[in-house]
């Protein structure tokens, strides 16, 4: 009766287990939006602003093109997108999902045109003609905050969406530091560029009543809560389905206008439609990420101890407010995680988010803290300087210290464990510093100068209620649920309101529940992206998913298997109490009971159960939140060496480390991978990407030749070394840590490039560094040495 | 607005004779995709520059992105999806897997195509020239530690191998 226990295999947390999901896309079957055909399935091509800010005064549509052309005057009742602020002062911008009077950046949509392919849609569009009174376009942010800006939306009476202002007094700062240092920073506006743009598939299903919607999203709950409310139907009447997402990095954690407009036609045709995003509309038209602006100063006694540290920061937040995440969050994040894992006295900090006449910003990986490392790692650099202290030496002596762990920081961040000093130290040792100086005084035999960099941080991950209800965004994060189910034969569906595109959750949630249930790998389903068959979540964002989701497969997992126990122990004819779980079984000593055997039972031979059963069966349902919601705080230190051409303006990348804390890792190999793929879109940040725009808001990156993405040639072979301090608030000690890789990366970098150029007398202080600003930079400085040699 | 002109065309996909219409202005991985219903060729870009697109053309890998249907007249076009018993494949399949080569998946059937080039063209590349190799092939998730490991795996087996027959 009792067939043989299965061998335990180790397959839970802590393993590096090879993923579940490789196998589908090694073999080209994986299931992406663009890869879905259906029957009388028509294209859409989008007519696009080509100018960034005018009024349109006429929208003419080709002969012929009846039923084939479509623009805001026929998409009757359907709402704007709309992502207000709750915070005081927020300006709110409503975005017509296709133009209305104005159109506001170039690749704006306009009208929307339809036929059997994208090909003859596009051969539509262009014949689309549009008449424009050109305005003056709102480029650089600092010019819109100015009096006598043209105006991006003309009835604020400015161009900013927020200002905000964390107060302190300086006086007593200013008067008694020895040292004083200020920076002016920039870094550059970016696309997150993910190898699969987006994309939608829409129809309407008459047997359910229901609008269903493919898109290739990171949060498709909230896309359908936003599809819902622009089309006038109940929530009821949609089903979103994100199926396989090539890459999201935050790009893809919006409402999209063209989700909304696809689905409006496909009610409307009564014929499936789609939309693929092509490259040149993922660069140029839709969202962008990260252009900051820092006017920082840092006060420090004359040990290189922080005093106060003061910041003015302005973010680009392009066009309008976009949904969920608000034009706002980008900059409400800088001021409140600006002072990093550092102690200080006094912190003030105003922010501005500006509009202009550019696409809307969305939270790319890492969102603000990329820059603030940036600002922050850069002054503390300067404070070394002035101090005469090599730069790790400062760092330590403003690191929170473990035995002050928890700490609440001076913007009351809860930083919840870990060893700061610790991981710095091992980043100093593990890149041999003392030998990079002495190879820096002997000097190159190439001639090319030797840099190195340091950047140290704190990522707050999975943070909740609490924190983004304090930021003011549309959607705030509660409890992550998670739903459980076994089928007859012992398979246990995991259905969870997370998405994975590329984060391996098919893996990594299964491993969680093998470490709970002992049940095999192969044996465990998780199904991810569909809101028919998956609990209303807010999705994956914010390094939030193995921490949130994970912790509630645990949890969920911990139930079944009271539950089991109590079955199990009942056909054993056994006591609950008497028997043990092993190896995904109830075991005592009259034999076992595997998961699949009380499976069949309550299922197929109910007459076995126990009276007292507990009705809810084998199906659970549950929701998890940590137990303090203040987020998760894993962090690292970044250790570079560069060696910078100064003639031809290249970096080259000749060493790179890093030691990270992310708490209990679920699966070592997906952690690495998550910390290789954040450093090398970091090093893009550092030292090539870059979303330019002409003066009068034209795009000047539109190809993947013009926007430079990093290759197997740019990025280095990293070094990772791991520190596991158990998070104290979650299920299993595990901490995010998603975006950490591509928050140092940008700082180390430009530290080490200025480390190899300070002798010259050069800093620079904008990000990219590319080999212009580096050629640039020193022309300027000789330029001034010869002007001065002259004047001698 | 369908009266664009057409072109017939014949080639071999994936060992299979293909007689087909299309558009002078189609480009290969549209044919493959949309007509052919070969999914398993992603589109990155249709620029030329990502690689995903990358399939063999006559042996070659090629962007399908890039290339003109109607130039492919006579031509052996080879997709991912001819590859599931293709031993090299199969090894680097293996490989891909253990040393965590992809993500989110959607660069890995044109990363793929290259990886097979260049562990049977350049049997004896190191790792500055399989990056080198990789360079045209975009992949935003991994950071290419785990490509560049596995191409060199599956290089340093067949090196054991052909060291093990001789």
């Amino acid at each position: 009766m009792n067939a043989p226990l299965p061998e335990t295999r180790a397959q839970g947390i802590g393993v590096a287990l090879p993923r579940k999901e490789d196998d589908r896309f090694m073999r080209g079957r994986g299931g992406y939006v663009g890869n879905i055909r259906m029957v009388g399935m028509l294209d859409v091509a989008f007519v696009r602003s080509p100018v960034a800010h005018g009024r349109i005064r006429a929208i003419e549509k080709p002969e012929g093109s009846e039923g084939a052309v479509y623009t805001l005057a026929d998409l009757e009742g359907v709402q704007p997108i709309v992502a207000n602020s709750g915070l005081a002062g927020f300006k709110n911008s409503a975005q017509p999902v296709l133009a209305g009077d104005k159109v506001r950046q170039v690749g704006e949509m306009i009208a929307m045109c339809v036929a059997e392919n994208r090909a003859a849609a596009e051969d539509i569009a262009a014949q689309v003609f549009v008449d424009f009174d050109e305005l003056p376009a709102v480029v650089d942010m600092l010019a819109a905050r100015r009096a006598g800006s043209a105006l991006v939306h003309e009835e604020w009476g400015d161009n900013v969406f927020l200002e905000t202002f964390i107060d302190a007094d300086l006086d007593d700062i200013r008067s008694k530091a020895a040292i004083k240092v200020r920076r002016k920073l920039r870094t550059a506006r970016q696309s997150m560029a993910p190898m699969e743009g987006r994309g939608v598939v829409a129809h309407w299903d008459h047997r359910l009543g229901q609008l269903i919607v493919y898109t290739s999203a990171q949060m498709p709950h909230i896309n359908r809560t936003g599809i819902a409310g622009c089309l006038g139907l109940d929530e009821g009447q949609v089903r979103v389905v994100a199926p396989d997402v090539g890459g999201g990095f935050g790009y893809k954690g919006i409402l999209l206008p063209e989700e909304v407009c696809v689905a409006w036609l496909a009610i409307k045709l009564g014929r499936p439609v789609r939309w693929l995003e092509d490259r040149r509309e993922q660069l140029t038209a839709n969202a962008n990420c990260r252009e900051h602006d820092y006017d920082i100063t840092a006060y420090a006694d004359s040990d290189g101890r922080l005093l106060a540290v003061d910041c003015e920061a302005t973010v680009d937040s392009g066009a309008y407010s976009s949904y969920p995440f608000s034009a706002c969050l980008e900059a409400a994040q800088v001021g409140s995680i600006l002072p990093g894992p550092y102690k200080m006295e006094k912190y003030r900090c105003r922010t501005w988010s500006v509009a202009t006449n550019k696409p809307p910003i969305l939270p790319y990986r890492g969102v603000a803290r990329t820059g603030v490392c940036y600002a922050i790692e850069t002054v503390m650099d300067a404070i070394a300087v002035q101090a005469g202290l090599e730069p790790w030496e400062v760092r330590m002596r403003n690191l929170v210290l473990p035995q002050e762990m928890p700490y609440d920081n001076i913007t009351r961040k809860h930083f919840d464990s870990g060893d700061y000093p610790e991981c710095l130290r091992r980043a100093v040792q593990a890149i041999g510093l003392p030998a990079l100086r002495e190879r820096q005084r002997r000097g190159e035999a190439d001639g090319r100068r030797i840099g190195v960099g340091l950047a140290i941080f704190c990522e707050q991950g999975a943070h909740g209620t609490s924190v983004y209800h304090g930021w003011g965004i549309p959607m705030v994060p509660g409890r992550e649920p998670v739903t459980l189910r076994l089928t007859p034969d012992g398979v246990l569906e995991i259905r969870a309101g997370v998405h994975s595109h590329g984060q391996g959750m098919e893996t990594t949630l299964a491993q969680i529940a093998h470490e709970v249930l002992g049940i095999a790998i192969d044996k465990v389903r998780v199904l991810l992206g569909d809101t028919g068959i998956t609990p209303y979540s807010t999705g994956t964002w914010g390094s939030r998913s193995i921490v949130m989701a994970g912790s509630a497969v645990g949890v969920a997992c911990k139930e079944l298997k009271e539950r089991l126990i109590k079955i199990g122990a009942h056909l054993l004819k056994d006591e609950p109490a008497m028997v043990t779980w092993q190896a995904g079984a109830v075991v005592s000593p009259k034999g076992w009971k595997r998961i699949a055997d009380i499976a069949r039972t309550w299922y197929l031979q109910p007459q076995l159960l126990p009276g007292d059963v507990d009705p809810r069966g084998l199906e659970v349902s549950t929701t998890y939140q940590a137990r303090r919601d203040s987020g998760t705080f894993s962090y690292a230190c970044h250790a570079v060496v560069v060696a910078v051409d100064t003639a031809l303006g290249k970096v080259e990348l000749l060493d790179y480390v890093v030691v990270e804390d992310g708490g209990v890792l679920i699966n070592p190999m997906v952690v690495d991978g998550q910390v290789y793929g954040g450093a090398a879109q970091g090093i893009g940040t550092a030292l090539y990407e870059e979303m330019r725009y002409s003066e009068d808001g034209q795009p000047l990156a539109s190809t993947l030749a013009d926007y430079i993405l990093p290759g197997a040639t740019e990025v280095p072979a990293i070094r990772i070394a791991h520190m596991e301090t158990p998070a104290p608030y979650t299920e299993f000690g595990q901490k995010g840590i998603g975006e950490s890789g591509a928050i140092g990366s940008p700082a180390a970098i430009a530290n080490a490039v200025n480390d190899a150029l300070r002798p010259l007398g050069v800093e620079i202080n904008q990000l990219p560094i590319t080999p212009r600003a580096i050629v640039e930079a020193l022309a300027a400085v000789s330029a001034v040495s010869g002007n001065q040699g002259r004047n001698a | 607005m369908n009266d664009k002109p057409t072109s017939p065309l014949a080639l071999t996909v994936n060992g299979r004779k293909v007689s087909a219409v299309v558009e002078p202005r189609t480009h290969l991985a549209d044919f493959l995709r949309e007509q052919q219903l070969l999914t398993g060729t992603n589109i990155g870009c249709e620029q030329g520059v990502c690689g995903a697109c990358t399939v063999l053309v006559d042996g070659v890998p090629t962007r399908s992105c890039i290339t003109w249907a109607v130039s492919c007249q006579g031509a052996e076009v080879r997709t991912i999806e001819s590859f599931d018993e293709d031993e090299t494949m199969a090894e680097l399949r293996a490989a891909f897997t253990a040393e965590h080569a992809l993500q989110c998946g959607y660069c890995t059937p044109g990363m793929l195509a290259t990886a097979r080039d260049i562990v049977t063209r350049l049997p004896q590349a190191d790792e500055a020239r399989i990056r080198l190799e990789l360079s045209g092939n975009l992949c935003r998730c991994t950071g290419y530690v785990g490509l560049v490991r596995a191409i060199g795996r599956v290089l340093e087996a067949r090196r054991q191998r052909n060291l093990a027959e001789a």
